[in-house]
């Protein structure tokens, strides 16, 4: 082979390689294989379209003081979870068996949800007592219009997933009494539970023997490609090992699944073996099809399996055995750490706002200006992307006390301040709740004169010392910061330099761009479309913790921009604390 | 040795690197070098066989490091059939790792060639062990400005110099 093309050659063995072990070519894959399992496992979400958290998340209810409405035996209830929608209507996701003759019924039933990490999902909890008339009849086909209203409850799914019990009790309200409730309320308790499926992964290493030759002049270079059996159709490739070069007897590094994949350990995989050809038309050397089940027994007796190729012999198909035998070197099963598991550990995601105050908004007092205080209410720019990413966010922070800063503006007889406080306090940038910034917001806009340049610098920096102060208290502590802004940045290189730096600490940087100004500066902060930032002492970024969205179209109603803008959020979050091997607490 | 500090560095690896314009093939290894003076501060790892161009070593090496040290040198060098030569080098201050004391850094850096040349990419792990003798920023409550409308350009000054070690200028 030449030395010219040899370098090609690597490279698509990479590329073959690289479909299940995604992160080989990307440097810090970290320490630990657990970390190299973990990045495998988002390297396949996302390239499987699945880029956002997305956890299937099972709910059991149980209720306690309920009201007794039948009259000789005690009510029968049944609980129906809906999911409200932005426009208020209720869609039923599911609904609880009937508990006969109790007050405090315990419901084994559980509700499925899809837990969205950059979504507000508002749950509604509703329980009736069912008339005996109905017994007979299966719950799904049961018309709650017709049943005895015995209370309504409603929260948020990331209510009860941040709490450390991860269970939440609410109290079971009826409207038809106008607001007066009895004295003894009826309690509703939701317990929320990740299933399993998305936490588990399996680990196998894969060895051959006695492959047979499909080169000329070298032997074969074999990879394995691993595929599920899907309903309708081809199966789903799943996972590829690197290429062994000029190997018959080969043993390949550890592959990584996730059960979510796979469905079920007695579903049946399809390993094939392939001679790697450069010219993408790799020969099949031979396949089996077995369960993880089964493999896992393989590697229990110590067994390998015989591989066959099919073959057609006048119109039969016909498998024909080979000499060449697969066997499960290692099987190993275990549960990984999900953002889910951080959070009920009692890790906060602490949110932090910086507003762009920059002459470039124009006159607040002008119905034009990005700062325009609308009198009939309707949010500002800058208004929408707080309440918007903030109603996501605030759950995730206890205390929801927020540090709020302005920049590129004059407070009353000073010079033009790249970080000051919101609320105009001195010492204390932190406002209550997401109406505290809200209100900060807007008294800053009397308080201050907008002047320029737009610095980002100096706010990032700000926020990286509080970051870096939660690790000297040794908590466990991840920090948002939003910047929300109306136009290009005049420290770019200032900014790199401050990114780069806090690319080291538990923090993430949102960028809201706001109004129509030219906004490829801020895609250049954005490492995830183009090359790792790099400061001027060059210093590289370690990993992207900034995350770009313009806000074109103020005035639709279009909450798929914060969407996409926090969808990142929790991938970031999981490569700091899996890089730095941090367990959850509890 | 009393008033220097054990660095546990882990190299863990390189991306893109070239020698003489080509990928480099295999056999890189990395040199840290604290101090010139001292072999405790000198310390190398293992060669790289089949990462390529992209070598992966994750290796952990321990030097110390002399409490005047301003920055450590990062070598990569790739032993060839002629012998050993230095692909590039990067120059890692002190102050991008001394501070949250015993806080694992993950650090990235550009590496250059001895004439300045951009080469590839080097990404390791410092962790400073023991005191911290280089007391680096002071730890400061937020000052309070004169005025109302705080304004941060005092502590935007301050967050400039974030890193550099305060008691350092007494020490030299």
């Amino acid at each position: 082979m030449g030395n010219c093309c040899s370098g090609d050659v690597g490279g698509g063995q990479q590329a073959v390689g690289g479909g299940g072990m995604g992160g080989t070519a990307s440097g810090l894959a970290g320490g630990s294989k657990n970390t190299d399992a973990n990045e495998a496992i988002d390297h396949l979400l996302k390239s499987r379209g699945l880029g956002g958290l997305h956890s299937q998340i099972e709910l059991s209810l149980s209720a306690s003081n309920l009201r007794d409405r039948d009259v000789l035996s005690k009510s029968d209830p049944m609980a129906v979870v809906y999911a409200k929608r932005r426009d208020g209507q209720l869609e039923e996701i599911g609904r609880t068996e009937v508990v006969l003759n109790s007050l405090n019924p315990v419901w084994i039933a559980k509700i499925t949800v899809n837990y969205q990490f950059e979504v507000v999902q508002p749950l509604v909890f509703q329980v009736y007592d069912i008339d005996s008339q109905f017994h007979n009849v299966p719950e799904k086909m049961l018309k709650v219009e017709e049943q005895q209203f015995l209370g309504e409850a409603s929260c948020l799914l990331s209510e009860v997933l941040t709490k450390n019990t991860r269970s939440l009790s609410l109290n079971l309200v009826r409207r038809e009494y106008g607001g007066i409730q009895p004295r003894k309320l009826s309690e509703l308790t939701v317990r929320a539970e990740e299933c399993v499926g998305s936490k588990t992964i399996i680990e196998m290493v894969f060895r051959c023997s006695d492959l047979e030759n499909k080169d000329l002049f070298s032997k074969s270079d074999p990879f394995l490609l691993i595929s599920r059996a899907a309903e309708s159709g081809a199966p789903i490739p799943i996972c590829k090992t690197e290429v062994r070069k000029n190997d018959l007897n080969p043993t390949w590094k550890p592959v990584i699944l996730n059960m979510q994949q796979i469905g079920s350990k007695e579903n049946p995989l399809t390993i094939e073996c392939f001679n790697f050809n450069s010219s993408g038309k790799h020969d099949l050397i031979g396949k089996v099809v077995k369960s993880l089940a089964e493999l896992e027994k393989l590697h229990l007796e110590l067994r390998g399996e015989n591989f066959f190729v099919p073959t057609v012999v006048g119109h039969d198909h016909h498998n024909k055995i080979l000499k060449g035998q697969i066997f499960v070197e290692k099987f190993f099963e275990s549960k990984r750490q999900t953002f889910l598991d951080y959070i009920a550990g009692g890790c906060e995601l602490n949110f932090m706002v910086a507003i762009d105050f920059t002459a470039s908004n124009g006159n607040p007092r002008l119905p034009d200006s990005l700062h325009y205080i609308d009198p009939s209410g309707r949010p500002n720019a800058y208004q929408r992307a707080i309440l918007e990413v903030g109603e996501v966010l605030q759950f995730y922070d206890s205390d929801k006390h927020f540090p709020a800063w302005g920049f590129g503006a004059r407070p009353i007889d000073g010079p033009v301040s790249h970080c000051f406080n919101l609320n105009g306090s001195t010492g204390h940038p932190e406002v209550e709740g997401i109406q505290g910034i809200m209100s900060a917001y807007m008294s800053a806009l009397h308080n201050v004169s907008l002047a320029g340049p737009t610095l980002f610098g100096p706010v990032i920096n700000t926020a990286a010392l509080i970051a870096s102060q939660s690790l000297v208290n040794n908590q466990q502590k991840y920090f948002v910061l939003l910047i929300i802004t109306d136009g290009v940045i005049t420290d770019l290189q200032e900014t790199k330099d401050a990114v780069v730096k806090a690319s080291d600490l538990p923090l993430s940087i949102l960028i809201v761009g706001v109004g129509g100004a030219d906004f490829k500066e801020m895609e250049v902060l954005d490492a995830d479309k183009g090359e790792r930032l790099e400061s001027s002492t060059g210093r590289v970024a370690t990993r992207d913790i900034v995350q770009f969205v313009p806000m074109r179209d103020v005035h639709s109603s279009e909450i798929s921009v914060v969407q996409s803008l926090l969808a990142e959020l929790p991938g970031q979050f999981m490569s700091y604390m899996r890089t730095r091997n941090i367990q959850p607490l509890c | 040795m009393d008033n220097s500090v054990t660095l546990e560095i882990t190299i863990i690896s390189a991306e893109d690197l070239r020698l003489s314009h080509r990928p480099l093939k295999k056999n890189a290894f990395v040199t840290v070098r604290s101090s010139t003076l001292d072999d405790s501060g000198t310390s190398s790892t293992s060669l790289d066989r089949d990462g390529g161009s992209y070598p992966h070593w994750n290796e952990k090496l321990q030097v110390a490091l002399p409490a005047s040290a301003r920055s450590i040198s990062v070598e990569v060098h790739c032993k060839t059939g002629t012998g050993v030569r230095l692909v590039a080098v990067a120059t890692i201050p002190v102050s991008d790792f001394c501070e949250p004391a015993d806080y694992l850094h993950f650090l990235s850096y550009r590496l250059r060639e001895r004439d300045g040349k951009r080469n590839g990419i080097i990404n390791l792990s410092v962790r400073m062990k023991g005191a911290n003798p280089f007391g680096c920023r002071a730890q400061r409550p937020p000052a309070a400005p004169p005025t109302t409308w705080a304004r941060c350009e005092e502590r935007r000054n301050h967050g400039v110099a974030l890193g550099y070690p305060v008691g350092y200028a007494y020490r030299v």
